[in-house]
Parts: structure tokens; sequence; C-alpha cells
């Protein structure tokens, strides 16, 4: 059983994101595997030099950059919306997959989880 | 595929912010009468204020909580609110109350909480697993 979690929300906004990242990890955590696809305004979790101390929120790049520790398998980001917000290799965290269809990457896992 | 489901639901989005919890409801109504099964509810985010107990809507409106109360005492169906959830939203039962040394608990009956692994546990054991957003 694969489980992707999807995020289509900007970081610090919204609770939402937080709160299914935690169930990635929570689904590691569990031996169960899980990866992550970021899309839309979402990609922006993967930008590198957060600071979110300004709106008192703790980093969602640092929780990211721990996902494969955690035994994450895979963070996703959708190639198309990367570009449209100027995300590019250098300015991303290391080791994400980018991907053009992510028609086949929902197709590919059993469970597809939206961020509420 | 089976023509019997079991389903476990997920509620993500509260009572009189959305439309969440009186959706989930109705679909979980209709698999009932349908023959299907509900093996477990789990309340994550915003969510957790359906298990509520200080919930009071005018007495004209529908109260969601109290009929999500019946219904899972009826068809005795576990339901559980994420901790995590929960504690940040102020959602807390007497092992919570005591832990953290606060002045009231809130659960509703028979809502418990547990953690993710609950969902986990319910993803596993389901044939499908549905979820209930608010936005």
């Amino acid at each position: 059983m694969s489980t992707l979690i999807v995020i289509d929300q900007a970081p610090y906004g919204f609770w939402t994101g937080r709160e299914a990242l935690d169930m990635a990890f929570s689904l590691a955590a569990f031996d169960q595997p899980a990866a992550m696809l970021f899309t839309g305004a979402g990609v922006n979790w993967l930008r590198k030099g957060q600071r979110p101390d300004g709106v008192g929120q703790k980093s969602a790049e640092k929780n990211l950059s721990a996902a494969p520790l955690f035994g994450i398998e895979a963070l996703i980001a959708d190639e198309h919306a990367c570009q449209q917000y100027g995300l590019t290799e250098s300015t991303m965290l290391p080791g994400v997959e980018l991907v053009s269809n992510i028609r086949d990457v929902l197709g590919d896992h059993k469970h597809v989880v939206f961020a509420g | 595929m089976p023509n019997s489901l079991t389903f476990t639901l997920v509620i993500t989005g509260a009572p009189w912010t959305s439309q969440a919890p009186q959706t989930a409801l109705t679909f979980a109504t209709a698999a009932l009468s349908a023959g299907h099964s509900i093996d477990r509810v789990f309340l994550y985010g915003d969510g957790v204020h359906l298990a509520s107990s200080l919930s009071t809507p005018p007495s004209d409106e529908a109260h969601w909580p109290q009929q999500w109360s019946v219904f899972l005492k009826k068809h005795d169906i576990p339901a559980t609110a994420c901790i995590a959830s929960a504690l940040r939203r102020g959602l807390i039962d007497k092992t919570e109350q005591a832990r953290y040394e606060l002045p009231a608990e809130n659960l509703l009956a028979p809502f418990e909480i547990a953690g993710l692994g609950e969902w986990v546990e319910g993803s596993q054991a389901a044939d499908r697993t549905i979820y209930f957003h608010g936005n």
C-alpha cells in the first residue's frame, strides 16, 4: 500500500499543509510507504532559505529536509508549478524529483490524500 | 471487487465552518443502508471540533456533534480525534486534562482521543478511505 500526500497550498498561511506533513511522517513511522507531491503554490514548501520566525512559525523547510531520514520515500514536485513560482534546482531543497505529468504520479499510488 | 465495502471516514472540516461533518454523516448513513460497513471515523485538523461536548447551536439548528454521537453509538462505530489536532484546538479528554493540569475536559462520547496511528490502521483495514475536507 503506497500513499501519496498532496500539498497544493503555500506554507504558513494554513495549518492544513503542516498537518498533511504529519500524516506523511506518521505513515513512515508505522513503516508504511509514503511519498509527497507538491503542486500549485504548494511547491513553495520546497524553497530554500525560508525564514518563518517573523510569522512565529517553525520552519517547513527544516521539517521537509528531515523527510528522507524519517523514511518518506520521495518528495515530488510539479515541474510546471516550479517554473511558475521561479523555483530552480539551486533555490530548491536537494533530492526533489521533478515530474511533468502529475496524473501519472497520482495513478502510481493506491491511496491519495489531499491536504484538507 | 466485493459487493460490500468497508469504509474509513476522515473528517477534516469543522461543523459550522464547513459542510464536511454533515456530508460525512449523510454518506455514512447511505453506506450502511446499502449494506456497506464503516470501520472507523477519524477526526483530523479542524474536524476535531465535531467531538466537542460544549458546542451549543441555537435550538432551531441541527446539532452535528450530537447527531454524530447518536449515529456512532447506534451502530457501534469507533471514532477517534487526532490527539495533536485536538490538544492544539482545546479538545480535551480526562486523561489529557490530568496530564496538562487543565481546568476542564470537553470530549463528547463515544469519541476518543488517540494518535495518527489510528488513521494509518484505519486506512489499512478499510477497502476505501474517504476524506471530508472543509475547503
